[in-house]
């Protein structure tokens, strides 16, 4: 659920922390209980990516525990 | 999933109906243009206001009081970062901490003003609006009563609650499928709640996404329908696990749709044991009583 909204947000704290720097990919802490699909998301990602500095950065998932829903890190492009 | 229902999208408007002076106003405005580059702070700033961005009023401080800038906020500092020749950035940033900030925010407010927030919860047609309709009758008089609705469309809930007796706000999410912290921080501001208000928030009906908005309430409130089946609670877990009370309505229809209440009670057990439940009828008023003992126990105790 939530997944377009969600992935928007990632988006956002992501392009916000980049300042225009090419970012490779994306790791994104989940745990079991904090109620994302990963498909979902990951489908969501590519849309709203597509057209911003983002496009192109890939989205990985790292487990977490409970309803840990966070941006955990992402890997700036070494050609940038 | 959202993705569907386009929730968050930003084409989307949210929009708050004051039912007392019958004004409506925006909340969110649908899709929100970007600053264009290369403008002066000047230009960026009159864009900013002249398409309703959010933005900073930098401002002279002559009122003499002292600043800390505290410094815990992780933010941008591009000389550590690891940027011209890649490498990984740590974040650690919660994704929904907007939301979660605001919500801390309206809880505060909430205590500070000695407001009960209770966030109803149930799928369309449980009887949320209903239950709130015979609470605000039965507490005429010995209960200030505030209901902020959340509908995708309409003002039909807040009219209802309207001519129940109580203030009502209504906010229209459009797409969305859930209020958010923001949405009910504005409505409370408006509705401006006495000490001692019960201020109650009917969500969108949606047994899924309101789970995951915290809106700064004291706690959730699910409302369940015998109609619905005694299963509801194992469909929908993440739900009825975020939930202090189980609110079991429309008793007086259980002989006549097979409701098994033990099988409905050990179900929500089953994914949360310290809920409460309560099994009545709004609509006949069978076992009212209980639930408004209880709602006034939860105010006094704020």
């Amino acid at each position: 659920m939530h997944e377009l909204g969600m992935a928007r947000s990632i988006a956002a704290i992501v392009g916000e922390h980049a300042r225009g720097r090419k970012v490779r990919g994306v790791r994104v802490a989940i745990g079991p209980r904090a109620c994302i699909e990963r498909q979902a998301l990951a489908f969501c990602w590519d849309i709203v990516t597509e057209g911003t500095v983002l496009a192109g950065a890939t989205l990985g998932f790292v487990e977490a525990e409970g309803e840990t829903f966070t941006v955990k890190d992402y890997e700036i492009r070494e050609d940038a | 999933m959202c993705g569907v229902c386009g929730c968050s999208d930003p084409t989307n408007q949210v929009t708050m109906t004051d039912m007392a002076s019958g004004r409506t106003s925006l909340l969110r405005s649908g899709p929100a243009p970007e600053v264009p580059a290369g403008l002066s702070a000047a230009e960026a700033h009159a864009f900013a206001h002249a398409h309703g961005l959010p933005h900073d009023h930098d401002h002279g401080h002559d009122h003499g009081h002292d600043h800390h800038h505290d410094h815990d906020q992780a933010h941008p500092h591009p000389a550590a970062a690891p940027g011209l020749h890649g490498g990984t950035v740590a974040l650690e940033t919660a994704i929904l901490a907007k939301n979660d900030a605001i919500a801390a925010r309206n809880r505060g407010w909430f205590e500070g003003r000695g407001v009960l927030a209770l966030n109803f919860v149930s799928s369309p047609g449980a009887g949320k609006t209903a239950l709130l309709e015979a609470t605000i009758r039965a507490l005429a008089g010995q209960a200030e009563i505030a209901v902020i609705e959340g509908d995708q469309m309409t003002s039909n809930d807040a009219e209802r609650i309207r001519a129940a007796g109580a203030a009502a706000i209504q906010i229209n999410t459009g797409a969305g499928c859930h209020l958010e912290a923001d949405m009910v921080a504005e409505a409370a501001r408006a509705l401006n709640p006495a000490p001692g208000t019960l201020l109650l928030i009917e969500n969108v009906g949606n047994l899924v996404c309101p789970a995951m908005f915290d809106l700064g309430e004291a706690m959730k409130i699910a409302v369940i329908s015998t109609p619905e089946g005694e299963d509801k609670p194992l469909k929908y877990p993440h739900m009825f696990r975020a939930v202090k009370i189980v609110i079991i309505n429309k008793m007086d229809l259980a002989p006549h749709v097979g409701f098994d209440e033990a099988a409905c009670r050990a179900n929500i057990r089953a994914v949360n044991p310290g809920a409460e439940i309560i099994c009545l009828s709004a609509r006949t008023g069978q076992n009212l009583q209980a639930w408004l003992d209880r709602l006034l126990q939860l105010r006094a105790a704020i």
